[in-house]
């Protein structure tokens, strides 16, 4: 993996940096931001978030399995009361919903770690400390022979420092 | 280029709004080094960690007595065989309700105000539960079988009894202490970077990096953290509604006077968010002053956060007057002359501290010079944490102590043992606290730069305009904004 880093104090310059780095087609673009920033999200126009089908699948499978554990049980230990049927659905549902909840919950944490490749061991390529705290960063991703063009570009639109790294 | 709306000037009164500003906190680097500041530990602070572990050893103490003696020194006696130690557990359970209400419900509602209080009304959530979660096991005359009420397999085949509320109690605790935790944790992540990011302690640096999960503030870790936040929230909501919703089954499922009605779910609900944005006062009105953090904790904030309270305070008003009214009115000569016995007979005096303290003096709150007057919201808080103790005690033993038959009618004093466990899970809790709010910010750092306008270059030099035009021009003479 090698690139040009370009370290940014103002929002706008960033926006405006991406925009035309963008145009350059010189390799994939990662944005960094002390805080999210819907700017920056709609020009990068990466799509509805996949932690959303975990979410899903995480909660119907709390759900199932909270219905299922307490119904299976009942069947196993049966106390007949008044010839009713045995399960009973309705104080059932209060640990479905339980269930529901928490392994939806943990299954959402678990999504979001997956798909942002998080935990991380290492964070040395592409990445400036600065960027936590009140500097906007962008990583372009690029062959040697495009880096003189995207570091340019950089510049030009208000980098205040920029480099190269791998 | 961006574009650059024109801003819209706020005309409207003094009112907090969603889009809350924070005049006094300007840059990034500010936000960062004000809320990092907070973490250096002071002697004041070493003082009441001290005083709060001296609590919570004198309760571990006397429940060991407890243990030794049996449960007769928490002053039981058949037919009252609920007693301080239940009514703390539903207390505890109830303060934190309002952390899980400011941090998710008031998220889901994008009510600005939140985003300064909800880390310290979050934190409190996570360990008012685990305080909450000692009582059960405290009650139990052979403690060290608690797991019993886990559903886990065994070679006896012993399963728990899935229609019982006290299986939907665990189920419901266990969840949202959970839930709540882990959701405190999400948002911890991306201040757990900023601050790994500037520590110069290797050692800490190293602890926070691996807090971190070396987060980097990406857009692509940004863009689904925001969705994984949302769900969280969206399933954090209807689960604050449930868990005190089952907590109230414990007591609506049984035929005992004053207990079995049908209005305990919401009214333990509203009352558990009331209760808990009085602790929330209590915790976040010190910090602040502490902490010198007043021009993020605003006037502005905790007007908003004592509307809410008045609010809460009328719902549990209006539960109080519609259980007097059944009792009066429905008819059931049991019902009525325990309702009574509750309210003008052997419990008054308890009665009227919860009538006084919940729905008297946060009457006073509709006046907006004692919504802004930080020593009274203080001092309020602690009559809220009071009358709302009180109120779990009116709900549990006159009932027990004055059920059908007169023959079974009795007393109830707390014993020395159960205040001591009563104080120590204060000082549990506070030790919990203490160590969080020094080691972990207490401020949201990622979303305070949220709220706040981002640097920009000279040419969009509008003040308080960032490049999409979403943020208001700043009315820079709204009192209490500064202060």
């Amino acid at each position: 993996m090698e690139g040009i880093v370009g370290v940014f104090r103002e929002l706008d310059a960033t926006v405006d940096a991406v925009a035309a780095v963008k145009k350059l087609k010189a390799g994939n673009i990662r944005v960094y931001s002390p805080a999210p920033r819907h700017e920056l999200e709609h020009l990068l126009n990466t799509g509805p978030s996949v932690v959303r089908r975990y979410t899903l699948i995480g909660g119907l499978l709390g759900a199932t399995f909270g219905y299922w554990i307490p119904i299976w049980i009942s069947d196993y230990w049966p106390l007949v009361v008044g010839g009713k049927v045995v399960p009973s659905w309705v104080p059932y549902t209060i640990i479905s919903f339980e269930l529901m909840v928490l392994i939806g919950s943990l299954a959402t944490v678990l999504g979001l770690f997956v798909v942002s490749r998080i935990p991380r061991i290492t964070m040395t390529v592409g990445y400036d400390e600065r960027f936590s705290n009140a500097n906007f960063g962008v990583w372009v991703e690029c062959p040697p022979d495009r880096q003189a063009d995207v570091s340019d570009t950089l510049k030009k639109h208000g980098a205040v420092e920029v480099r190269g790294e791998q | 280029m961006a574009t650059v709306a024109r801003p819209r000037v706020r005309t409207g009164p003094n009112i907090p709004e969603a889009n809350v500003q924070l005049p006094s906190v300007e840059t990034y680097d500010q936000v960062t080094e004000e809320i990092r500041r907070t973490l250096n530990p002071t002697k004041a602070w070493l003082a009441g960690l001290l005083l709060a572990v001296v609590c919570l050893l004198i309760g571990l103490g006397a429940w060991m007595w407890q243990v030794y003696m049996g449960l007769g020194v928490a002053g039981y006696s058949p037919p009252v065989m609920w007693g301080v130690y239940i009514v703390t557990f539903v207390f505890w359970v109830g303060i934190g309700h309002a952390g899980t209400l400011i941090s998710a419900i008031l998220y889901l509602f994008r009510a600005g105000f939140r985003t300064t209080i909800y880390r310290c009304a979050e934190a409190m959530t996570v360990f008012a539960i685990m305080t909450a979660g000692l009582f059960p096991i405290l009650h139990l005359g052979r403690p060290w079988k608690f797991f019993w009420l886990i559903p886990y397999p065994n070679w006896r085949l012993i399963w728990p009894q899935f229609k019982s509320p006290l299986v939907w109690d665990v189920f419901a605790i266990l969840t949202y202490l959970t839930v709540s935790a882990t959701f405190l944790y999400l948002g911890l992540l991306p201040d757990f970077a900023a601050i790994r990011d500037r520590e110069r302690d290797p050692l800490r640096k190293r602890i926070y990096g691996v807090l971190s999960f070396g987060w980097r503030n990406s857009d692509l870790e940004w863009r689904h953290f925001a969705r994984a936040y949302l769900f969280l929230a969206a399933f954090s909501t209807p689960l604050v509604l449930s868990v005190h919703s089952t907590v109230s089954f414990d007591f609506a499922m049984a035929n005992t006077p004053g207990w079995h009605a049908t209005l305990f779910a919401p009214y333990f609900v509203a009352g558990a968010i009331f209760s808990g944005i009085g602790m929330v006062f209590t915790i976040i009105i010190p910090i602040r002053r502490w902490f010198n953090l007043k021009h993020y904790v605003t006037l502005n904030h905790l007007d908003a956060a004592a509307k809410l309270c008045l609010f809460t305070a009328l719902v549990v008003a209006t539960a109080y007057i519609t259980e007097f009214f059944i009792g009066w009115y429905g008819g059931n000569e049991i019902e009525h002359s325990f309702w009574y016995n509750r309210v003008f007979g052997q419990w008054w005096w308890a009665a009227w501290i919860m009538l006084t303290c919940n729905t008297i003096l946060p009457l006073s709150l509709f006046w907006q010079k004692l919504r802004r007057n930080t020593t009274w919201l203080f001092t309020l808080s602690l009559f809220i944490n009071l009358g709302m103790w009180f109120e779990r005690f009116v709900i549990f033993d006159p009932s027990l102590s004055h059920e059908f038959e007169p023959w079974q009618w009795t007393r109830y004093a707390p014993t020395y043992i159960d205040w001591a466990i009563l104080l120590g899970s204060f000082g549990w809790f506070a030790m919990w606290f203490l160590l969080f709010i020094k080691n972990f910010p207490v401020v949201a750092i990622a979303e305070i730069k949220e709220i706040i306008p981002p640097p920009l270059r000279m040419a969009h030099a509008v003040e308080g305009i960032d490049v999409a035009g979403m943020h208001l021009e700043y009315e820079p003479e709204t009192p209490g904004e500064r202060d």
